[in-house]
């Protein structure tokens, strides 16, 4: 029997481990963001159409005007200039259909209402139009799409400059195209660091290191862990964290971020606990966080890996009393179904400014409001960047010259831009210098935005 | 909370996690001892009990806590009906993957076995999505608290239920026919077909308990955590299968064993040494226990079957 179960259990053993192998794959990945819209009629404006209407203007005033930049970025056949009074593009590039056009319909209409404001303003040196690719496949985000969008704008003459994308994966197949072709690319909504200021970011941008083509107005999740920890400790009053993270990418790294600065603030990490995947029983870690005394428990992950669970189940083990906070990862609807009435009171910190909260949107949020009165235009959570992004761009042309590699010099260099969601300009990544990050609190079964603050 | 406390209170919150496992390891132990088949489909059996469970909770129209008496009947009627769905998927799966290939060398119907888990989990994720689903909140939950020590109705729920389904299962294999005749099959199942037992019907039968006994693993797990999701059945049956070899893999008190020293093993080392260790510790354990004491804790030298 023995050599015999010996034999049978190898053979178990090996199936194990092929189990063990798929096991991770068939996990899906967590998606934060979810939202279901309705279907808008059409994908908005189609990219042929702003080719046909893109005056070939340009080609007798380009030889007259097009000096190369002093950067040298412009390859070729991008360094064509247009003549004042002719009409420029703006490329926007984001998620129009399906269920993730709830997304980019409302921050195209930023774009749209910030051309319209720049046609209508006396003065202007250039007329503008936007024209809206969509890089949903499916209904989904697309990278590939999305590469596709960026290179047919940048075989376009009249594109200065690209609003987008929304998705940092598609961000990624994007930035070596723009960076090559010089095209100046504001993205509304990208918060991972790994797109500006990482050695991953040094592979995006090969074609030009040193001259940066990409930005964003939003900031990054890297400030997530540390504004939390400023929150907590001086707003929130806490001063003894317990921290628990899924041991992923993202959630480990907010998790250390938050230790590090809860620490430096004068906090007192009581200890730090990394989960297994797969597990679903946090009581006994739980339990032993109890007996430290916390005043809060701070979660580094997203709902699917154990931060709803983990919120329940604080109340198994009499802890409902503590204060729960995490990253934008638990931000979701997710974690309100998978918590129930123990997430009540729970917080997250999101890297994105609520617009409706900054005294600088008013105006924005106003002509907005006029110009779109359409359910499914309905202002998002990055209408305002939309606006900002398009804006900075029309302010480069203005001042710079309708030239790819001049406006993108001009970006760039901007330090103090005025816009709906403040005063700000871009760091030498290419991140806005404006580190807004609000704070969500759950409120009566409802995710809340309750305060936003700029992290320094 | 002293050192004590924090002990038993640990030891609380294992025996909770270790009833569940141990239900499950029922499943794995008898088709073992049975038909010496590692059925790796069990652990997906105990999921779709759990999203049985979770059917039966909605088509009662019940969606949040019930008050009264009434969650008595509510539990009872969702337990039982979990039970029997799984019991006859168990059924189902042993007709259709297994029994063909019971005179197969040993690695076909082993393989079978995974391809059933993930026909299993695929079928479950088609149906109910790719994301964890909740689960109501049926039980209310009152704490009993005796100082610093916490257990939670559920928890007592939690070994209630397993305590009688394993009372009831021994008591079945020991004292009835039919509990002799799933005995005399284990043993040598030739000489009990020569003794005029229906092999086939005692083997659907092993897998009908068995898999009856996950789907009430299943319910508790639903109740307990208010989360089902379909790829919940592959660590808690890996857990469980360990559970079973831990206790020795045959034998219906060692399974019972083995599920409660795992879940002690979870929490005490999650207490005592690190969370993220949990499963690295439980599976060594696994290891050693097949390379020093391979029968398990309680598992007999059983003299080699024809």
């Amino acid at each position: 029997m023995r050599s015999k179960f010996l034999t049978f259990l190898s053979s178990g053993s090996a199936a194990v481990m092929l189990l063990a192998a798929c096991g991770g794959g068939a996990a899906p990945s967590a998606a934060p963001a979810s939202s279901a819209a309705p279907k808008p009629a059409s994908a908005a404006a189609s990219g042929g159409a702003s080719a046909a209407a893109s005056k070939p203007a340009g080609s007798a005033a380009a030889s007259a005007s097009a000096k190369p930049a002093a950067s040298g970025a412009a390859s070729g056949a991008a360094s064509a200039a247009l003549a004042p009074g002719a009409t420029v593009t703006i490329g926007v590039e984001l998620p129009m259909s399906g269920g993730e056009a709830a997304n980019g319909v409302p921050t195209s209409n930023g774009v749209k209402l910030a051309v319209d404001q720049a046609n209508a303003k006396s003065g202007n040196k250039y007329k503008y139009q936007a024209t809206i690719l969509d890089d949903a496949v499916n209904g989904k985000h697309d990278p590939a799409q999305g590469a596709k969008n960026i290179q047919q704008f940048s075989a376009d003459k009249s594109v200065m400059g690209v609003v987008g994308p929304f998705n940092s994966n598609v961000a990624q197949a994007e930035i070596p195209l723009t960076n090559e072709a010089g095209l100046v690319q504001i993205s509304p909504a990208n918060t991972n660091p790994d797109l500006t200021k990482t050695d991953k970011a040094k592979d995006l941008r090969k074609a030009h290191p040193s001259d940066i083509a990409y930005f964003r107005v939003c900031t990054t999740d890297d400030f997530q862990g540390p504004a939390g920890a400023d929150y907590a400790f001086k707003t929130l009053n806490k001063k003894a964290a317990f921290i628990v993270d899924d041991n992923e990418t993202y959630g480990k790294g907010i998790a250390d971020e938050f230790e590090k600065r809860f620490s430096a603030d004068g906090g007192k990490a009581l200890g730090h606990e990394h989960l297994s995947s797969g597990q679903q029983d946090f009581k006994s870690l739980l339990t032993k966080a109890k007996a430290t005394n916390p005043d809060l428990i701070y979660f580094g992950g997203v709902t699917t890996t154990g931060g709803g669970l983990l919120r329940k189940q604080m109340t198994d083990v009499g802890m409902q009393q503590i204060t729960y906070m995490g990253g934008d990862g638990i931000v979701e609807d997710e974690f309100l179904k998978e918590a129930g009435a123990a997430g009540n009171g729970a917080w997250g910190t999101v890297a994105a400014p609520i617009a409706e909260k900054l005294p600088e949107a008013a105006d924005f949020i106003k002509a907005y409001n006029a110009k779109f009165t359409d359910p499914k235009d309905k202002i998002g959570a990055y209408s305002a960047s939309g606006f900002d992004a398009a804006n900075i761009i029309i302010q480069a042309v203005e001042n710079a010259g309708a030239d790819r590699a001049k406006v993108r010099a001009y970006v760039a260099g901007v330090k103090d831009f005025k816009g709906a969601l403040g005063t700000y300009g871009f760091d030498q990544f290419g991140d806005t210098t404006a580190k807004i990050i609000s704070m969500w609190n759950v409120d009566g079964g409802k995710w809340v935005a309750k305060d936003q603050f700029a992290f320094k | 909370m002293s050192a004590l406390e924090l002990l038993a209170q640990q030891i609380i919150n294992g025996l909770s996690l270790g009833a569940i496992y141990a239900l499950i390891a029922l499943g794995y132990t008898m088709v073992y001892g049975t038909i010496e088949l590692i059925n790796f489909a069990h652990g997906d059996v105990f999921m779709v009990g759990s999203f049985v469970a979770l059917l039966i909770v909605g088509s009662l129209g019940v969606a949040g806590t019930v008050a009264g008496p009434a969650v008595a009947i509510v539990m009872l009627a969702v337990l039982l009906g979990a039970m029997l769905a799984t019991g006859l998927l168990g059924v189902v799966i042993e007709r259709a993957a297994y029994r063909p290939l019971r005179r197969a060398p040993r690695l076909a119907p082993l393989i079978t076995a995974i391809g059933v888990s993930f026909i299993l989990q695929n079928i479950v994720q088609l149906r109910a999505g790719p994301s964890p689903v909740s689960f109501p909140d049926v039980m209310p939950n009152p704490i009993i608290d005796a100082g610093n020590v916490i257990i939670s109705a559920k928890q007592l729920m939690i070994i209630f239920v397993s305590i009688v389904m394993m009372a009831g299962l021994q008591w079945f294999v020991l004292n009835t026919r039919l509990g002799r005749a799933m005995r005399a099959t284990a043993q040598d199942r030739q000489a009990a077909a020569l003794m005029g037992i229906d092999i086939n019907l005692t083997i659907a039968l092993t897998f009908f308990i068995g898999s009856a006994l996950a789907g009430a693993g299943g319910f508790v797990f639903g109740i307990y955590y208010n989360s089902v999701w379909f790829i919940n059945g592959y660590i808690a049956g890996l857990k469980a299968f360990t559970a079973a070899v831990l206790g020795g893999i045959g034998n219906i008190v060692g399974a019972m064993l083995g599920g409660v020293l795992i879940g002690l093993l979870e929490s005490l080392s999650a207490q005592y040494v690190s969370e993220r260790y949990v499963d690295a510790i439980v599976f060594g354990i696994l290891i050693l226990v097949l390379v020093f004491r391979p029968s398990g804790l309680l598992g007999q030298q059983l003299p080699e079957s024809a």
